[in-house]
Parts: C-alpha cells; structure tokens; sequence
C-alpha cells in the first residue's frame, strides 16, 4: 500500500485513480504516522511479516537489499532456506549496497566539493559522506591571477570548508597519511576512516623546493603565497624585465601562465611603466595549449604578440641563476629578469604516490567516461587523475573537468548504492575563460574526447567574457558554501 | 526527497509493528508491503 503523509482520503482516491493503482491508497493526514515510521524521507518502504516482524526498513533502497529481505520473509513462512546469501552470491557493490554507505573523498577542491555536494543530496542521512583536507580553507585557485593584481583580496577567493558540515557533510581538517586499498581504509593523521566508496581528488601538488633558487628568484603562479609576491614585486616595479615561466609539463590550467602574461602586461601600462618594461613568457609548448587545436594556440600567440608580450615556445628549463638572476634552458641559453613569475613542477601528493593508486605516467590512471581506477568502488578526479586522449596527449589539468567529473562519478556511487543503473559517463566536455586584461577576456570550449582532437568552439574576446568569469566565480563561491 | 527535518530514523528491521491498529489494512496473508510516499 501507499500512505501519503499529508494527503487526505478524497486526494488518495484521486491519486489511485489518476495512476490506476490496483493497492490500497491510504491519507496520513496529520503526518504521525510518517513520524512515527520513517526518518521524514520519501520513498520509505516497511515490508512487515504476518505475524507484525518489520523485515525491511528503508529509504530508497537497492533491490539486492530488497530481494534478500522478501526471500527471507518467504524463507520464513515455507521452511525452506534462502538461496541466495549477501555474501556468497552478491557482488561487492551490493554488499556496499546493501548497509548505509561511507563515502570518503580526499580532498576539498573543487572535484571533492561538487562530489560531496552531489551525493548529499542524492543519498539519505544514513550515508556519511566525508572530506578531508589538510586546509581549513577552499581556495578559488582561478582567481589567484586577480589576486596578483590586486583585483581581488584573500577574504575574497576563500571559504572555511567546515560550512560543509551545514549541508550535512562531515568535514575532516587534517593530512591523510595512507590510503589502504586492501583494507579499505584511510589514515589521517589523527584518525582512521573505513571506506565503502573512495573519491580521490587532492589534486596536483606544486614542488617549487625542487628548483634550487626558486625560493630566492621566483614568485609561484600557483599559491597563495606567490600570488601575494607577485602582486608586491609588481607594486614595486619601476622598469625592467618581467618573466612568465613554465618549468615543466604538465601544469594545470593551461591558460594560466598566459592569462598571467596578459594580466601583468595590462597593470604595468595602467601604472604607466609599460614602455620601460618587457614581458616574455618561456615555456616547454611548442604553441600555447597544446591539447587545442593550433588555431587556438595560433591565435593566443597573436594577441601576446599585439601587446608586446615575447613568446618564447620549446624553451626547456633546466635551472635558476639566483645570483644572476638568470633562467636557464636545457641548451644552455641564459636569459636575465628582473621579475621572475614561474609555475613549478607539479606532481601527484605524495600519499598518492604511496598507495599503489599511480601509473607509469605518474598520475592515477582512470577509465576516461567512468573516472574508475582498477580498484573497485575507488574512483579518482581531477588533476591527480590522468585521461589518455584519441590524440595520444593527455587531458588538460583544469578546474572544470574536475567539476564535471565529480558530478558523474557522484551519480554512479548513488546510483549503486540505490540499486540503479543509469550508466552516467564524463563526456569529454570543458571550456576555459581567457583572461586577456584591461577587462576583457576570450572564450573556448567543447568536447576534449572527440577524435581525433578535441573540437572546441573558440568565442571571439570580448568584455562580456571577463564578466562571465567574474560571474561564474560569484556563482561557485555562493553555491557551494 | 526530504518531507520532514523532525523525523526520527525510522522503524528499524527486527522490531514489531501492528499495522491494524495503526490504521492500515492488512491486506497480503505473506505480508504488507507500506510505501510512504508523495503524489508527484
């Protein structure tokens, strides 16, 4: 039977008659019932034997969990035993299935948040869902270059991940320490936390440490902290030579080093030192995101080009000359500046290193529509994650394949844990704002799977284009927390 | 879907309940299956 809590008996009757339901159609008009019976979620399904035993009690339940309960309350009634047991006959996943499920996500960026998110309001309360980071703070990394140049404070681009907690969330400060697949379970510093579903998503790790004079000579493009030094060292800028530097591949945000270039181009000629300034950008490309298609790299390098801006391709790091000042490439060539802004190696966090979760490439291989790594109920996103491409290159580290993935790989988990199967896959699709200065910006996106290159739509710069930026950033901030 | 924030966790598995004299029919001799749900 249906019980409708709050319904009455002429809206029950219309109710079974508009679906031609052939079961009774009861009216909880008052809702004691409903409170009495269940956690206040609907569907919420009790299976009582005759003789008034509650065999089954859930909330959108999986039909493993289901079937088993029906097969014991005839068990009961007949004599004869089950023939299919939990833990013979079920698979792994409806096992996991069949009990309130821990989901356990590594990492509050944006790949962890948009998980964690998506399965709170897909699962019910008896699902735990955690988050753990070793920051107290979500940081909008993207907004890092409006923070170099002084568009934008820190109070601004940041979030206490403990606001996860209000939207039934359960967030945990500190630093994992292991991950244990064979067990399945994850360490943290101060506690140990079972899994039935783990989402990997701590990202990519900059090591500037791992360039001697780093510390000493360049300000990184990627932290806070950098951010900071760059926005200084710009303040204090009378003339000279400003360089962008990419140490090696892969980087995330693929823009970044140029939207950097085109950011710092458009302060120093507001500042009025322009034309006592050159800006060079030096990179391992052989053109400006090369996952794109040419056209796109070909015209970033025209608009760097517009502006003055020096583009160095194929310019392969090998060390810093603190002392000189200097950047040096692999063949030798030397090149002074006066202002150094560098993105540093980036690597996978070194628990993930440990795990056993790493390929030959360095980063956790994952099916490219599923984002599944060979561990069962273990899934890993984002920049930690890697995506071998129809063009052989890999997937782009970016914020928003991290973003769509996290939705995808939420609606499988909840997906099993409910019993269903809707089969829901990572398409491929991403796009990329291009911050190109004075309040303007360009546009990309569109399918990275498709084969044999990505086919992306390249939008013609524009004001509109910054503002969509600056809108998607309010949107993000005030969504998610 | 949520209905109500002041519920508790729900009847569990393994505890006794009359539905008669809560007011439902007892309609299967095998069982009673009670849905609680909302009209879409």
């Amino acid at each position: 039977m249906y019980v409708g809590p709050f319904e009455t008996t002429e809206s029950c009757d219309e109710w079974k008659r508009e679906y031609d339901l052939a079961f009774p159609v009861v009216p909880d008009a008052d809702g004691a019932l409903f409170r009495r019976l269940t956690s206040g979620w609907v569907p919420w399904s009790i299976l009582v034997a005759p003789d008034g035993e509650v065999v089954f009690s859930e909330n959108e339940f999986d039909e493993a969990g289901f079937g088993a309960a029906i097969s014991q309350l005839l068990a009961k009634q007949t004599g004869v035993a089950p023939t299919a047991t939990e833990s013979t006959q079920r698979t792994p996943a409806a096992r996991r299935a069949s009990k309130a499920a821990t989901v356990v996500i590594l990492g509050g960026g944006v790949g962890g948040i948009v998980a964690a998110h998506n399965l709170r309001a897909s699962l019910g309360e008896e699902h735990r869902i955690f988050v753990i980071d070793r920051s107290p703070d979500h940081l909008f990394q993207s907004s890092l270059l409006w923070l170099m140049v002084g568009d934008r404070r820190e109070h601004q681009i940041r979030r206490p991940l403990e606001r996860l907690t209000r939207r039934g969330i359960e967030f945990v400060h500190d630093e994992v320490v292991e991950i244990d697949l064979e067990r399945r379970l994850v360490r943290t510093r101060a506690r140990t936390l079972d899994f039935d579903y783990l989402i990997v998503a701590l990202g990519a790790r900059t090591v500037p440490e791992s360039i001697e004079g780093f510390g000493e000579m360049a300000h990184d493009l990627y932290s806070l902290e950098g951010s900071r030094g760059i926005k200084n060292a710009l303040d204090a800028f009378t003339g000279g030579k400003v360089g962008v530097l990419v140490t090696s591949m892969p980087f995330k945000c693929p823009a970044a080093p140029y939207e950097a270039a085109f950011l710092v181009e458009s302060f120093l000629r507001a500042k009025g030192v322009r034309d006592r300034s050159e800006i060079h950008v030096y990179t391992p490309e052989h053109q400006p995101m090369p996952v794109a298609p040419a056209a796109l790299g070909a015209s970033i390098v025209e608009m760097l080009s517009a502006r003055g801006i020096q583009y160095h391709p194929l310019f392969t790091f090998q060390k810093m000359r603190p002392e000189t000042r200097e950047i040096v490439a692999a063949d030798g060539h030397a090149e002074k500046v006066d202002l150094l802004i560098a993105v540093p190696p980036h690597q996978a966090p070194e628990v993930v290193r440990s795990s056993g979760l790493l390929g030959v490439s360095g980063w956790i291989p994952v099916d490219p529509g599923t984002l599944r790594t060979e561990h069962e109920g273990v899934f890993a996103i984002g920049d930690v994650s890697t995506v071998r491409l129809p063009s052989g290159k890999s997937l782009p580290k970016a914020g928003v394949f991290a973003h769509n993935q996290a939705v995808v790989v939420a609606r499988q988990i909840a997906d099993e844990i409910r019993g269903r199967r809707d089969g829901a896959r990572f398409d491929g699709g991403g796009y990329c704002w291009i911050e190109l200065g004075d309040g303007r910006a360009g546009f990309a996106g569109g399918n990275f799977y498709h084969d044999p290159e990505p086919r992306l739509r390249v939008a013609r710069p524009g004001r509109a284009w910054h503002w969509g930026k600056v809108a998607f950033e309010k949107w993000w901030l005030r969504r998610w927390f | 879907m949520k209905v109500l924030d002041e519920s508790g966790k729900g009847v569990a598995a393994g505890s006794k309940l009359d539905l008669a004299s809560l007011g439902l029919p007892v309609a299967g001799r095998r069982g009673t299956l009670v849905v609680f749900w909302k009209r879409q």
